[in-house]
């Protein structure tokens, strides 16, 4: 007899969520960890293998606060490689959505919506990739009681700043390290440099 | 193979196929195709003399295309019978051939295919199995990147018959490489490609890195594996052997091979999953251990051979654990890789095995099946009245029944297993099965639903697993409801819809439709027959406003004493939770219908004999007919 009231396994949670069904099967061959350029390039202890297994051993907190879950690009390089045919961003991005169900914040700087000059011409929903951007109807402090803006998921933000590139007001940007004046900042010095070599 | 071609009383045909294959066991009759070979068997002496003279070169299959070949040619210098052949697709026909055969006069382009039929007792399928072509494979970049081969075109190069003389050499400079990768599961544990675990790929690659270290003992040698599979005698000790000679186990998928374009090196990225770290190690030559898979024309040969497939394309055996050898048919055996991956040691033992079950029909004049089997009463066959039917054949998991309009169905008895489907399935009720006859069936459902049938959970049980599973649930003392009554059919496929209908007209409180799980079922397909119908009553009961749960569906196997005790549990509470008098008033409102339903039952010969209602039925319809037809 199934006893529905008992509380679900993680695994169980997961295979619920449309895209993480095939979680059970991963034999930890390690295909997708290696063909992973995020792990490559970002963040060391990123590995996906080790997410598949913290799923099926109930790790919950563990699974929730790592990097993993968080960092995921959904780019999608490890799904063809995988022999288990694992959709293995699904099964991620069904342990993310757990997360924040469960309270977890994105620890990555996600973009911000300047309040003051939005004008929500909707250019940055259409272009975001994981629909993190929704135009919404809220009061405004000193600009209007009901006004539709712009408004970013934090848990959906990836950070990469699409949005920031296509706004026309310069009214969505990414916080801190790549706002638009400092990545301007750094081009210009990488130029100066450059052209000093050059005559150099 | 040379011992087998001299013996008396062996006949080696090559170059000779197998087109069709008619008769039952200890009378097949095979009709064989002899290719033309272009060159006479009976006066060739295997000199070659055509060979050398011949001016035409073509890849070399057997050496995997590594070397050519001329178009006068025999597959390997150790081939049995040694004669050589004329590829007629890639020869010129420039004669040279037969100018160097001179006075022997062994080429005749003249010769023709010459088709032939045998009397055959038995035939032994061993058509072994294929290598998957790894190119379809993106990352590992084989066909592409000239360093990296194959297990088989390693093996070819470390021969010292190969192309080579035995020098294992890299493709791209001729070098000996001093880094070599083997990668395991390259096309199998791979559900892109083939799910199966090929099964010897493990030992060959251990084999072949040992071989490698002992001829080349600076040699720097990596096996990349998902999991090590030595479960065998000895298998375990020869892993350690491995390791103790230095050669390096990663365990790890490689996910993509890359080259370097100017010293055509190869990088092979991983993940060690035991350090936890992503790896890219430089090697000179990569081997890709290739998964085993079923031969191209694996679907031909089972056609002719009435042989069933696995999934993926495997000969499927009579019964995994118990009839490993057998095929479905009586009188055909299967031996080696063509039943799915084996290695030696497991396919010497079926060859033998498959041998030794052919020597018993070869030796005996007369051959024992079980006497249950299928009859067919002719007068009753439709298709003896020249209609079309058929249904019959189509039920019949061996292919024992031939239907032909205008005869009625034939049954070859050395081909029947008795799982019954064909008697259930005839609408006509013109088979019968000896010593499960309708009439036998009937007789017990009604002796066992005489008394209070409201009350009772009527089993129709399968003989090999859910009546099984029944005993199992009796023999380890597992309560369940007294009121089961259970009777016991071949297969699942038997449960004719009659018989539900009869035990429900009688007013039995549940009925349960219980047999094999699909892949479990003794008669190949008998359960999906079966199962089919169980599905088709299930509905007509929901429409007929049946409560839920009255006619039950579960498949059991022998060893689920437990859950047949606790379905029949499940069906007690099913009938304690209806109200005593409503089940009653619905089994009187069920009652007209299951009696119409169930009325053809009546015409089978035998059944109108059994009980006085039965009888009484029989004289209504005969006076129906008889009206209608006035």
């Amino acid at each position: 007899m199934k006893n529905n009231d008992q509380p679900k396994s993680l695994m169980g949670q997961v295979q619920a969520i449309p895209g993480g069904e095939a979680v059970s099967v991963c034999f930890s061959c390690g295909t997708c960890v290696s063909r992973c350029l995020i792990q490559q390039k970002v963040e060391k202890s990123y590995n996906p293998r080790r997410m598949m297994k913290m799923v099926m051993e109930d790790m919950r907190e563990t699974a929730f606060s790592n990097p993993t879950t968080w960092l995921c690009s959904a780019c999608d390089l490890c799904y063809p490689a995988c022999p288990q045919e694992i959709h293995i961003s699904g099964v991620i991005t069904a342990v993310k959505k757990l997360a924040l169900e469960s309270g977890q914040e994105s620890p990555l700087k996600t973009a911000e919506v300047n309040l003051k000059t939005c004008v929500a011409c909707g250019l940055c929903v259409e272009v975001c990739p994981y629909q993190a951007i929704h135009l919404v109807e809220k009061s405004v402090p000193n600009r209007a009681k009901n006004m539709t803006i712009a408004e970013v998921d934090k848990g959906q933000c990836m950070a990469c700043g699409l949005c920031s590139s296509v706004c026309r007001s310069n009214s969505i940007e990414l916080t801190e390290d790549y706002t638009d004046e400092k990545i301007i900042d750094s081009l210009r010095n990488w130029l100066t440099n450059q052209s000093i070599r050059e005559t150099a | 193979m040379v011992d087998a071609a001299r013996h008396p009383k062996v006949d080696v045909r090559t170059y000779t196929q197998v087109e069709r294959v008619e008769g039952f066991v200890g009378n097949f009759k095979v009709q064989l195709r002899e290719k033309a070979r272009y060159v006479n068997a009976d006066r060739c002496n295997g000199c070659g003399d055509c060979a050398k003279v011949c001016p035409i070169e073509v890849p070399n299959p057997f050496e995997l295309d590594l070397a050519p070949r001329k178009a006068a040619y025999i597959p390997m210098s150790q081939s049995v019978p040694l004669l050589y052949t004329i590829d007629q697709d890639a020869c010129i026909h420039c004669y040279k051939c037969v100018e160097a055969c001179g006075p022997l006069e062994a080429i005749d382009f003249s010769q023709e295919d010459k088709v032939v039929w045998e009397d055959i007792g038995a035939i032994v399928g061993a058509t072994g199995f294929n290598h998957f072509d790894p190119s379809v494979i993106p990352e590992f970049g084989y066909g592409k990147f000239p360093n990296v081969i194959t297990a088989m075109e390693m093996e070819r190069l470390n021969n010292s018959a190969g192309p080579t003389v035995g020098n294992l050499i890299r493709p791209s400079d001729r070098e000996n490489p001093k880094r070599v990768a083997i990668i395991n599961c390259v096309g199998s544990r791979d559900k892109r490609f083939n799910p199966w675990c090929s099964n010897f790929c493990c030992m060959y690659a251990i084999k072949n890195a040992i071989l490698l270290k002992q001829m080349y003992p600076e040699i720097e040698l990596s096996i990349y594996y998902i999991d090590i599979r030595t479960p065998s005698k000895g298998y375990e000790e020869f892993y350690e052997r491995a390791r103790d000679m230095g050669i390096k186990f990663i365990q790890g998928r490689p996910s993509l091979i890359t080259q370097d374009e100017v010293t055509k090196n190869l990088f092979v990225h991983s993940e060690d999953i035991t350090l936890g770290l992503v790896t890219e190690y430089e090697y000179d030559m990569v081997m890709l251990n290739q998964a085993a898979v079923p031969q191209p024309d694996v679907d031909d040969v089972s056609s002719v051979l009435n042989i069933q497939q696995s999934p993926g394309g495997w000969f499927m055996e009579y019964h995994p654990k118990l009839r490993p050898i057998d095929s479905p048919t009586d009188g055909i055996f299967l031996a080696g890789a063509c039943q799915g991956p084996k290695d030696i040691p497991a396919s010497v033992t079926s060859g033998l095995a498959s041998a030794s079950r052919a020597g018993r029909i070869l030796h005996s004049d007369e051959w024992e099946i079980e006497p249950i089997i299928a009859q067919v009463w002719e007068d009753r066959c439709i298709s003896a009245d020249g209609k079309k039917c058929g249904i019959c054949a189509r039920a019949c998991p061996y292919n024992a029944i031939t239907v032909e309009v205008g005869t009625a169905a034939q049954i070859t008895t050395a081909k029947c297993h008795g799982c019954g489907g064909c008697v259930a399935e005839c609408p006509h009720n013109a088979i019968t099965q000896l010593h499960y006859t309708d009439a036998q069936i009937l007789a017990q459902i009604r002796a066992l639903l005489a008394d209070k049938p409201e009350e009772k959970i009527f089993a129709f049980r399968c003989h090999w697993c859910s009546y099984g599973g029944a005993d199992m649930a009796g023999t380890s003392h597992f309560e369940y409801s007294a009121n089961e009554r259970g009777i016991r059919v071949m297969c699942s496929a038997r449960m004719d819809t009659d018989f539900i209908y009869e035990a429900f007209r009688l007013g039995a409180g549940a009925v349960l439709y219980s047999g094999c799980h699909p892949q479990d079922c003794h008669y190949i397909t008998g359960q999906v027959v079966g199962a089919k119908r169980a599905e088709r009553l299930k509905k007509i009961f929901d429409k007929l406003g049946m409560s839920p749960g009255r006619f039950r569906i579960e498949w059991i196997s022998a060893a689920e004493g437990q859950k047949y005790a606790n379905v029949i549990d499940e069906m007690q509470q099913t009938i304690d939770d209806l109200d005593p008098k409503k089940l009653l008033e619905e089994i009187e409102t069920l009652r007209p219908d299951m009696e119409k339903r169930a009325r053809r039952m009546y015409e089978v010969p035998g059944v109108n004999e059994s009980t006085d209602y039965s009888r009484e039925m029989a004289t209504a319809i005969k006076k129906e007919v008889a009206q209608d037809e006035k």
